[in-house]
């Protein structure tokens, strides 16, 4: 049975699941809500998201919300299925350690992140609100610390968890947003950070899937 | 070989883990770090956490930070082995449900309470600034429209996810917020029963109890 996704792939939780999927050579179909609007509809907040958000998950009856929580579910239940692909180790450590990676992605990484993200992308094109340059200035300096941090985190390392995991996918769609919006020199002027996110996209999931995305913006 | 903890039994997510480690009869050692400040120290750095906060836990050599995933990597490892206390179960959905409570809470019920918590417990006392009234109202206003959907959430249950688990441990540290703000749980019947089963598990009733009479004795300094 097909997994049913419902979201839009220009979202980037959405698309955080679209490429665990697509890693766990998983088929799906895709959903997009009629609106931004009908996430706040109360058959939506019935029978899919209790908070009126995206993605929601249905894997035959069984509905999970949450992307990162999603994520974890599908690499539980279906890694190594389909093909080699580990998200999340099995040794109980190195899962511990993956599940830290994560927390540091939603506590430090995210919140500059997905400032910069709504600001670049989506204010002017679907809020028609101008993007506001003292909000990406701070963004953009905040993300700087962090991904200092990150400069070390990486040092002797390919990906964050030393072998590529959930830890690193959880990053990509936001980041790939954010390099090609005009932040690119955040990730370029620390080599560790800039070898890694090479890495990362030439991952065949994160390459199909950033390809997808920029018809999207191209053909809107 | 004894866990440690480095943290401070007043800060929110230290607790977290204490809770779970009591659930899970494990014993540990509390570490508190010399100061706020210290968590900025190179040292701490470049030991403990790399972003200077806490929790961070040791188990033998092994460390981890970050609240949520040190309770997420402690459960696997040691449920059932002290006691028959499970937090995450092994049903790949369930546990798949469990996390995405835990989502829940980090998501849209940790931002308004810690706000209110941060305004009327720590604003003076941490950093010399007065609760600012705008901001504590509209942070109700926010937690009132999240216990709505948590009324719901619980229709017909007794916990989050039917059964006890850790997706209701990572809620009930509140109890400052909780104290203060009482009319918000008590005036939804379905929230106010969890909220009652949750004090009267012997770990909980302990640690409100302590968190409680800290903030009654400590009132004025």
């Amino acid at each position: 049975m097909t997994n049913r996704l419902i979201g839009y792939s220009a979202s980037y939780p959405t698309l955080r699941v679209i490429i665990c999927l697509k890693e766990l050579g998983l088929p799906y179909e895709l959903e997009p809500p009629a609106s931004y609007q009908s996430l706040k509809n109360e058959d939506f907040i019935a029978n899919k998201h209790p908070f009126g958000k995206m993605p929601v998950l249905f894997d035959g009856d069984f509905r999970i919300t949450e992307s990162r929580a999603i994520c974890r579910y599908l690499a539980s239940k279906y890694q190594g299925k389909h093909n080699d692909t580990i998200l999340i180790p099995n040794d109980v450590h190195k899962a511990g350690l993956v599940d830290q990676f994560i927390s540091y992605e939603l506590s430090y990484y995210d919140p500059p992140l997905s400032k910069l993200v709504y600001q670049e992308k989506f204010a002017k094109k679907f809020f028609n609100k101008d993007p506001d340059p003292e909000v990406i200035k701070q963004a953009h300096e905040e993300l700087a610390k962090v991904l200092d941090v990150y400069e070390k985190l990486l040092e002797g390392k390919e990906y964050l968890n030393g072998e590529y995991s959930l830890a690193d996918l959880v990053l990509c769609p936001g980041t790939n947003y954010v390099y090609g919006a005009g932040h690119s020199d955040l990730w370029d002027n620390r080599p560790n950070v800039k070898n890694w996110w090479s890495r990362l996209c030439n991952r065949d999931a994160n390459k199909k899937s950033f390809e997808e995305i920029k018809s999207f913006w191209e053909n809107n | 070989m004894t866990i440690k903890l480095i943290g401070k039994s007043l800060s929110i997510p230290t607790v977290r883990v204490i809770i779970c480690l009591k659930e899970l009869g494990l014993p540990y050692e509390l570490e508190s770090p010399a100061s706020l400040q210290s968590l900025k120290d190179e040292d701490y750095i470049a030991n403990k956490h790399p972003f200077g906060k806490i929790p961070v836990l040791f188990d033998g050599d092994f460390r981890i930070t970050e609240s949520r995933p040190i309770c997420r990597y402690l459960v696997p490892k040691y449920q059932g082995k002290h006691n028959d206390t499970i937090l995450i179960p092994n049903d790949v959905h369930k546990a798949g449900l469990v996390d995405q409570f835990i989502s829940y809470e980090l998501s849209y019920y940790d931002p308004p309470i810690s706000k209110l918590i941060h305004q009327e417990k720590f604003s003076k006392r941490l950093f010399n600034k007065d609760p600012d009234p705008e901001v504590i109202k509209q942070a109700r206003e926010e937690f009132a429209k999240v216990l709505d959907v948590y009324e719901k959430l619980l229709e017909r249950k007794e916990y989050l996810n039917g059964e006890y688990s850790l997706a209701d441990i990572v809620h009930t540290y509140y109890v400052y917020g909780i104290v203060t703000h009482s009319d918000l749980w008590d005036n939804r019947p379905n929230v106010k029963n969890w909220w009652n089963r949750l004090c009267n598990r012997a770990v909980i009733k302990k640690s409100l109890e302590e968190t409680k009479s800290f903030w009654e004795n400590n009132e004025n300094i």
